[in-house]
């Protein structure tokens, strides 16, 4: 008697679990205005283009100290 | 609101380019220890004099030869560069370097090109070899440690100077600490202006320091001058020597590859190429 229980309660466990990770993954679908990552300042990465920046980095309006540069 | 604490600014020459200095809270004498420290180290690196410590690795091929710390710590940044590149940035360039004309610094001017000289660069791990207190080179190798060396000593120099600096050695920089206004030191990058803290840029181009034909930046694969399509790229990374490493490698990827590569390597980036098409 004890087996037979055993293996019901495994099979609608996993029956369970199946129906409940469709439910969820259905609700949530991918956004499709959801924002590219790592974001973009302006424009793409195009050849002489606008520099990409990282969300790491921030922009500013101040003069620059110092640049980098070619040397 | 709170004026901002005043910048004391050092600048000079060194490693034949521009370097400057920046800090907060620190006496402007500490800069100038920091020019002798650039000054010091760029005479012990540099290829173009015989007698510098890396000239006398160069010219002892096949022997182990005793080395400072410093170019202990500089040539395992380049076995370091050599990984992160996947063989890239190849600081066992230098035969090609010297067959395309670059024997003796840029003011000097270039000397002969014999470009049919030129090979591809061994891979480094197999003709450099460093332990501790010594290194050897294989025969028929030579080392150069050009941008690798600049981005080190940038890392190196923000942690010596303190907590509040910026180190520009030719465009390979390092901002460490939160700048005039607590967010960040204000860096140049391709026309805009980012704020960098703790965080490192690097320009890698084939504009600048070339000659007839040719140009300083070796494409280890095939040991000619590059010419992938890209010229210019500039990068900000987590530190001075990252950025030197992630603008070579860009420029040397071409511009298929470069900016998905930036992407996964780079906090910011700028790539640009050829304007002939």
């Amino acid at each position: 008697m004890r087996p037979v229980f055993l293996k019901v309660a495994a099979t609608v466990l996993t029956i369970g679990a199946t129906v409940a990770s469709a439910v969820f993954v259905s609700s949530h679908v991918k956004n499709p205005a959801a924002p590219l990552q790592p974001s973009v300042l302006t424009g793409t990465s195009a050849l002489g283009g606008a520099v990409v920046v990282g969300p790491l980095v921030q922009p500013t309006n101040q003069s620059p100290i110092t640049s980098t540069y070619a040397s | 609101m709170r004026p901002e604490p005043a910048v004391v600014a050092h600048h000079f020459e060194a490693m034949g380019t521009a370097c400057s200095l920046f800090a907060i809270g620190i006496p402007e004498s500490r800069l100038f220890d920091g020019e002798q420290w650039v000054q010091q180290l760029a005479s012990r690196f540099t290829r173009f004099s015989a007698d510098s410590e890396l000239s006398r690795l160069n010219a002892r091929a096949g022997e182990w030869v005793e080395v400072s710390t410093e170019l202990e710590a500089v040539l395992r940044a380049a076995g370091r560069a050599y990984e992160m590149s996947a063989g890239l940035v190849n600081a066992a360039v230098l035969p090609s370097m010297l067959a395309a004309g670059y024997t003796r610094t840029f003011k000097a001017g270039a000397t002969t090109v014999v470009l049919g000289r030129a090979r591809p660069a061994p891979a480094l791990p197999a003709v450099l070899h460093v332990r501790l207190g010594s290194a050897r080179i294989e025969p028929g190798a030579g080392v150069d440690l050009g941008g690798i060396a600049k981005g080190w000593m940038a890392d190196r120099l923000c942690e010596v100077i303190g907590p509040n600096v910026v180190v520009n050695l030719g465009g390979d920089l390092r901002a460490a600490g939160a700048g005039p206004r607590g967010h960040g030191w204000p860096v140049g990058v391709a026309g805009l202006t980012l704020l960098l803290r703790n965080q490192g840029a690097a320009t890698s181009s084939v504009r600048r320091r070339k000659w007839g034909g040719a140009h300083h930046l070796i494409d280890p694969r095939s040991g000619l001058p590059a010419d992938t399509g890209l010229e210019e790229v500039s990068v900000v990374a987590a530190g001075g020597f990252e950025a030197e490493v992630v603008a070579k490698t860009a420029l040397l990827l071409g511009p298929e590859v470069a900016p998905a590569y930036c992407a996964g390597h780079a906090l910011a980036w700028w790539l640009d190429g050829r304007h002939d098409s």
